[in-house]
This record gives C-alpha cells, structure tokens and sequence, in this order.
C-alpha cells in the first residue's frame, strides 16, 4: 500500500477510537496518550527500514496496486528529503504526544484528539512522500481537516471557536486555490506527475498560463506557510489552540507548507526560476518585518510566539529562496532548530499556562522563582532563537546569510541581519519577565510542573544545546536534503526511466 | 462543439464569485458556501480540461480528482458547520462581525 511508516500511522490512528472504547468501557485513562506515542515509535522504526532503503537507492517509488505505471497512476515517490522531514515530523510529534498525556488529562475527547494528532503527522508525511498532485492534495487535506480540527478543539471557549472559523475559511481558500492551480496544470500538460509535469513544462509555449499558475501555487501554499499578506490566521490559531497542538501547527506544519512550495517551484516551475526567486525573496522580507514588528507590541506569551513564528517563516522562505544548494540546506537546517526551539517555547508556554491559568505576560512576572526547571528551560530556548552564537539557532541563521551574501542578494541579508537584531528585542523582554522581575500574585501561587511534562521539554532544552555544540552531522544531513531537492534530473528519470 | 475558453471563463468568474463572498457576506453559513464555490469554480475547471484532452474520449484522472475533491469539499463544509453551530450557541447570532474579539 504506502510505505510502512505512513501505514503504521494511519493504522494507528484508526485504531485509536477502538482502543478509546476499550478505555470507555473500563476505565483506564491516559492509555489512549501511550497508545498513540507507541505509534508514533512504531512509526520511527519502519522509517529508520525506509531511511536505509533510500539511501542505497536514493528515490524510492511506490506504486499504487492497480496496472497503471506513475505518469497515469498516482505514487509515492522517496528521497533523502522526504526522510529528513519525516524524521522531524515523528520526533516533533512524539514529543508533544508525550508532553499531551498529562496536559490534556482534564480536557473531554481525549480519544478524537489522539486520532487527530496521529492523523495530522500521517498527513504531513504523505504529503513530503507525494510524487504526484493528486496525492499531495488528499494528504494535503488530510493535514489540513486535521489541523482545523484541533484548532477548534476546545469548543466550548470563544476564543477557539473564532480562531478556528477564521483558520477554516483562510486556510480552505487556500486549499481552493491549488486545486485551480492543479487543474491549470493538467490542462497545459496533461498529466498531475512531479515528474512528467517537469520534463513537459520546462520547454512550454504558453508563458502566461504559466506565470497565471505560478501565482495561484504561491498563494495557495503561502498561506499554509504564513507569508505575511496571507498570515493573518496565524497568530489566532496558535494561540487559541492547546499548547501541545500550537506546537506542532508552528514546528512542523506551517513549514511543511514552506517545504512543499519549493519542491513544487523547482521541479514544476524551474523554467520560471528567475520570477519566483524575487517574489519569494520579497515575500520573505516582509514576512520577516511583519512578524518581528508585530511581536513587539504582543502581551500575550502564544501570539508573541506565534508572530515570532512568523518571522521564522520569513527567515525559512529567504534561504529557499536564493535556491543555491547552500541557501536550501541552511533553510532545511533552519526547520529543523525552529522545529525544537519553537515546539520548546510552546510546551513551556503550556506549563507556565497551565500553572498559572493565564497567558498575560504581566501577570506571569517572576515565574522563574516558582517554576525553575521550566522557566530554565524556556530561557534556554529563548536564547537559542534569539541566534545567540552557543546555541542551534545561530548556526542556521548565519548559514542563511552567508548562503544570501554568496548568491549575490546582499540587499536582503542585510535585511534579514537588521531584523534578527530586531527580535532580540523581544526575546530579551520575555527572559527578564520569566526570569528577573519579581514574582506577583499569579506567579506566586504557581507550581512546579509534573514530570512527564518536564520530560519532553528538558529532552527539547537539550537537543538546543546539543545541536548548537555540535552541528556538523545535521548540517551534512540537510545538504544531503537539499542535494536531493535540486537534484531534478534523478527524480524525473526515477519515473520516467520505465517509459 | 462549444470552445473550451468558456468553460475556463466560467471557472474563472465562479473562482472570483467565491472570492468575493469570502470578502463581502457577514453570515456565517454564507462564507462557507463561498468556500463552496471556490473550490467547485476549481472542479468546473479540472472537468472542462478532461473533457477536451482529446476527441471522443474523456480523460478519468480529472473525473478522479474532482471526486475525491468533493468528499473533502464535504468534510470541510461539515467541520465549518459544527463550527458555526458551537458559534451560534455561543453568541446568538451568525453574524461574523459580532465575532470581534480577536481581529479579523
């Protein structure tokens, strides 16, 4: 069918509401919580199987059960790209499925929950696995119905209920969008394969279908990934979602959509090259400014973030941007350390949240005094995003610049520079509230939080440190990445070779 | 045989319809029947270029999209309307500028 870790995804979450009924009848709780994280490691172990296979071959193609060969029939088609993510996809998940058992205990649901989480890592991994549109979009949906889902999730708050219509309609529209992009596409061509859309369009004849396309693929994928004119659901959703969840939506997904745009622009696009480059490079610098302006006037901790968030997206989209195999290895790098910081910040978020019942940050002054461990912890991940040069976040930022200084868009890295300075800012302002300032009445009362929520962020805190100290194997793995990306040559042939 | 350049037309001013709900309606079952016809203005396309791949011969991958669409054109209207339910127990109204507390 697929491959063994999607299926070991998919089949576990299907089986989640059984095993929610087992837990209905007799009543053992949190066990839909270590059912779920069981998965997700079953998961890890068929993808550590596939990792090896990939990297003997390089691409790995899955074909569907019927008698059609890709061009007619849809498939899965691997490379050392869709590994790297997918990677980052289960660790990110696990860890914030872990982190959910104790944080969701009093919510009601708990079983659709489970089912929705391992629903939306299953969608995003299909969707990183995709070789043809066709494919893309159902897992895309998946993703997406999933993630819309969770947002909404406590419905029963005003503030859920509004972020997640909003989040809805934006994101929907979005998904409308590329689906009239899909089908531009197949009436140029003829066909919805990666591979055979880019050996026939990149001699094409109708220039302005193409650029017509090309904007309907940026906007639709853009607001996945928050580009700053389309980012406007964003901050809603993170911060009305459970924290657990606002970490996955900003680790993992909203990159996903950054991720899934590249690949499409440079296999299907790559006779438009010069266009999408500037608008993606300009796109990225407003992204940037947008979201570290906005994130000076925030006194809410998870819109703070979630404009920071932003900011990231914009960082992220400038190294894809620049299209160089150093520019695409230092974004994917990039992914990878916002992927941990962020998802640290936003667990921490949740302990000092769920301590304290409040996401102001002037009543959560001094919360470093009642809540070491966290607060430790959210200090560590504040200073690594913040790019300062111990921790992963620098590594990744400079690689970023660098990779713009030698493509030649000095203009923009000057920006990017201008706006990390910026977002110090900021960053300093949420250490001195956690850590210096004197604690109030809130803050007092706190508690310390329990462990199996202490567990997934000091393992977090750890792999900051850890990656900043040490960042030549990730580096040479997000080159590895970025080779497979531009390597378009291989990827078509992987398909076309049988014809 | 009618030009394929006027169902593509039809996509198109469908797909700007649906935009323009989106912007303009304050109901809230409204927006979602913009999403609606946004996401058919992209079926009426995905159709039309089936239909004219070659003569006398309609081409399944189209027809095979545009069905799978459509389910997931459903669960989303489904999620959109329970949405708007919880909404409208929650504020007595549909009237999306009465949901105001975050910005829109």
């Amino acid at each position: 069918m697929f491959t063994p870790p999607l299926n070991a995804l998919l089949v576990f979450m299907v089986g989640t509401p059984a095993i929610g009924w087992v837990i209905h009848k007799k009543g053992y709780p949190k066990v839909q919580g270590i059912y779920a994280s069981a998965g997700l490691l079953v998961a890890a172990y068929f993808l550590y199987g596939l990792s090896r296979e990939v990297s003997e071959k390089g691409i790995v193609l899955i074909t569907g059960p019927l008698p059609f060969n890709p061009p007619l029939g849809a498939c899965l088609q691997i490379d050392v790209f869709s590994i790297f993510m997918t990677m980052l996809y289960i660790l990110i998940g696990l860890f914030t499925t872990v982190y959910s058992i104790k944080f969701m205990e009093r919510d009601s649901g708990l079983t659709e929950y489970y089912t929705l989480m391992l629903g939306m890592v299953a969608g995003m991994t299909g969707v990183v696995f995709a070789g043809d549109f066709f494919t893309l979009f159902v897992f895309w949906e998946l993703m997406c119905l999933t993630s819309y889902a969770l947002v909404a999730f406590r419905k029963q708050k005003w503030e859920s209920i509004e972020a997640g219509f909003k989040y809805l309609i934006m994101s929907a529209a979005g998904s409308a969008t590329i689906l009239l992009a899909m089908s531009f596409l197949y009436g140029m061509t003829g066909t919805l394969n990666f591979a055979a859309l880019a050996s026939r369009l990149a001699n094409t004849s109708s220039e302005g279908w193409l650029y017509i396309t090309l904007a309907l693929v940026i906007v639709g994928f853009g607001i996945k990934a928050a580009i700053v004119p389309f980012h406007t659901w964003l901050p809603d959703a993170h911060s009305a979602a459970p924290s657990p969840v606002s970490a996955m939506l900003s680790g993992v997904m909203v990159p996903t959509g950054a991720c899934v745009l590249i690949r499409i622009l440079l296999l299907v696009f790559s006779s438009a090259q010069p266009a999408w480059q500037m608008t993606l490079a300009i796109f990225a610098v407003f992204t940037m400014f947008g979201g570290n302006l906005m994130a000076l006037l925030q006194n809410d901790l998870k819109r703070l973030l979630a404009f920071s968030t932003i900011a990231h997206m914009g960082y992220i989209v400038f190294g894809f941007a620049i299209a160089s195999p150093e520019g695409l290895a230092a974004s994917l790098f990039h992914i990878v350390n916002h992927a941990v910081m962020k998802s640290l910040l936003f667990l921490c978020a949740g302990a000092f949240i769920r301590q304290t019942k409040t996401r102001d940050l002037r009543k959560l002054r001094g919360i470093g005094k009642t809540m070491p461990m966290t607060s430790a912890a959210f200090t560590i991940g504040t200073i690594a995003i913040a790019a300062f040069p111990p921790l992963n976040g620098f590594w990744s930022e400079m690689m970023i610049i660098t990779a713009g200084v030698r493509a030649e868009m000095i203009i923009f890295s000057a920006l990017m520079l201008a706006n990390m300075a910026l977002s110090v800012v900021y960053y300093f302002r949420l250490i001195r509230i956690i850590i210096l300032e004197r604690p109030t009445k809130v803050s007092k009362k706190a508690t310390k939080a329990p462990v199996s929520m202490l567990i997934p962020i000091l393992v977090l805190a750890f792999l900051c440190i850890f990656i900043g100290a040490y960042p030549v194997p990730y580096i040479d793995a997000s080159s590895k990445a970025a080779e497979a990306m531009l390597n378009i040559g291989a990827y078509i042939d992987a398909v076309l070779r049988g014809l | 045989m009618i030009s394929l350049s006027y169902y593509i037309a039809c996509a198109v001013v469908l797909y700007i319809i649906g935009l323009y709900c989106l912007a303009s309606k304050r109901n809230m079952i409204k927006l979602v029947m913009g999403l609606e016809i946004l996401v058919n203005a992209a079926h009426v396309s995905f159709i039309a270029f089936s239909a004219y791949r070659s003569v006398g011969y309609i081409d399944p991958l189209g027809h095979s999209v545009v069905i799978m669409s459509i389910s997931f054109a459903g669960c989303v209207t489904a999620l959109g309307l329970v949405i708007v339910t919880y909404a409208y127990k929650h504020y007595k109204t549909l009237d999306v500028r009465k949901l105001r507390r975050l910005k829109w």
